[in-house]
């Protein structure tokens, strides 16, 4: 529909937009410009911003976190409640920075008898680096309908994971993800479903240390994908290229026309099958991005189709072979 | 020091949401950043004369970066293309039909300021119709009007751009 369309295009845009440390350049060019008041003003908003702590150092009374429910009452993927003044519908997490953070785990067994109900094993309130939480999950990919996964048909420990977020206004809302053996389980929010495995090890990490951890740097093992790859190759934003084959290039020339080519194939929703296997030639571009997980596009002679990103799939890759020898040949 | 407080809190909380709510209605980062520096330092004078915030600070602060959004839109608006009005060719784009990402970007900064400032408010900011006519102190009528063509017009560019291929 074009009213999604038209959200995805406003979101892929978005961090091109100016931050709160370009306003703070412009409020102090404006402090000469206008009367005293202004000047005051700007003086304080100045101080605001560069303090960013400004709400601890108030007597204002601290936001209280979401509390993790004592059982995890439902088969996962299960969040306790819809989001609450945010419409979640458009990505995993909004893209703002949240006031609390808690993280709730669960542990079970994944067969049968007792799939739901287990009773809450650990928690911790989350209260360093939020900017790394908001920048992985607010970037995570979207779930295609239809789309099959790589599961593992195999019976074993299971760990659930909630993480109850809380902003302004009251607003709330809740992700699951889980840890197992059968990597099966989808992540969500209630409305917004995210692959399996979606951030669940920094999860974990976050849970034992209180703190998010930093982004590991991005490779040729990079787990795919980035939100927006459901409807484009590789969303707009990208800072770099690596070309993976039997090693790893950087790719440091433009790579602007290889962008172009992948975003103008005739795409379908990827639902996960390759529907040949052979020996061939075999890519895996991976694009990063300033924050958030990296774009990973598949080139795969063996497999039908021969193009795909875990969001999207293509019949035919057009020229993109030959720019990519051409890339690998000046690099 | 309360006033100044609650300012300085939301500036460092909701500054980056602020500044990108104005580059979706402006496209333009030295526009969305003079933008916001204007309703900031605005809503600052008026508490400070009334001696209290308003309860929902970033919402009135939201409000305050469409008004000047719109105020200064209309300044300049005998120098804008203003598709208010629905195109002379009788082009209606089907539900099915494809729009290229880049395109669809593009022409959304061609439409007309108050059918932008919807899509914004609605696809962005994803308020509710009886909302958004609150922020842009209209009705609701007019706020799913405004929303319909700027639809429209949006399906009719993307036809025109598939017809130039």
């Amino acid at each position: 529909m074009i009213e999604d369309d038209i959200a995805a295009a406003m979101v892929e845009h978005e961090q091109e937009a100016p931050t709160a440390d370009d306003l703070l350049t412009g409020l102090r060019a404006q402090r000469h410009r206008h009367g005293w008041w202004y000047a005051a003003a700007a003086a304080l908003l100045v101080i605001g911003v560069l303090s960013g702590a400004w709400a601890v150092t108030t007597d204002k009374p601290a936001a209280a976190p979401l509390s993790c429910p004592t059982k995890y009452a439902g088969k996962a993927p299960w969040v306790p409640t819809a989001p609450k003044g945010i419409p979640g519908n458009s990505r995993l997490v909004p893209n703002e920075m949240p006031r609390t953070a808690v993280v709730c785990s669960y542990d079970g067994m994944n067969s049968g008898k007792s799939p739901s109900h287990w009773g809450l094993a650990a928690k911790r309130r989350i209260t360093e680096n939020l900017g790394g939480l908001v920048d992985e999950l607010a970037w995570q990919p979207r779930v295609v309908p239809g789309q099959q996964f790589s599961c593992l048909a195999v019976l074993g420990r299971q760990t659930n994971y909630l993480v109850g977020l809380t902003y302004s206004h009251g607003r709330t809302i809740w992700v699951s993800t889980t840890a197992g053996v059968s990597r099966c389980v989808t992540g969500t929010n209630g409305r917004f479903d995210t692959p399996p495995d979606s951030a669940v090890g920094d999860v974990s990490k976050a849970l034992k240390s209180g703190r998010w951890p930093e982004p590991a740097p991005v490779g040729c093992d990079a787990r795919w994908g980035r939100l927006g790859q459901d409807k484009t190759m590789v969303p707009a934003g990208s800072i770099s290229l690596t070309i993976c084959g039997t090693r790893a290039y950087p790719i440091k020339a433009d790579y602007r026309e290889l962008t172009t080519e992948l975003n103008t194939l005739d795409t379908q929703a990827w639902l996960g099958v390759c529907a040949k296997h052979e020996p061939g030639t075999n890519y895996r571009l991976v694009f990063s991005y300033a924050v958030g997980p990296p774009a990973v596009v598949n080139l795969s002679s063996a497999c039908q189709p021969p193009v795909y990103n875990g969001g999207t799939e293509s019949d035919n890759s057009g020229n993109v072979i030959p720019i990519i020898r051409h890339l690998l040949g000046r690099h | 020091m309360e006033v100044d407080e609650a300012l300085g809190s939301l500036v460092a909380e909701s500054g980056d949401r602020l500044l990108r709510v104005a580059y979706q209605l402006t496209h333009e980062r030295a526009a969305a950043q003079d933008l916001v520096q204007e309703a900031i330092l605005r809503v600052y004078g008026s508490i400070r004369r009334r001696h209290r915030s308003p309860d929902d600070l970033y919402a009135y602060l939201r409000r305050a970066v469409l008004n000047e959004f719109l105020r200064t839109r209309r300044l300049r608006s005998s120098t804008e293309l203003v598709t208010d009005s629905m195109p002379d060719a009788a082009v209606v784009a089907s539900d099915d039909a494809v729009l290229d990402r880049a395109v669809l970007w593009d022409r959304l900064a061609e439409l007309s300021e108050r059918q932008r400032a919807v899509l914004v408010l609605r696809h962005y900011e994803q308020l509710t119709d009886p909302e958004i006519a609150e922020v842009l102190g209209c009705r609701q009528s007019t706020v799913r009007s405004l929303a319909m063509r700027g639809i429209a017009a949006l399906r009719s560019a993307a036809v025109l751009e598939e017809d130039r291929e």
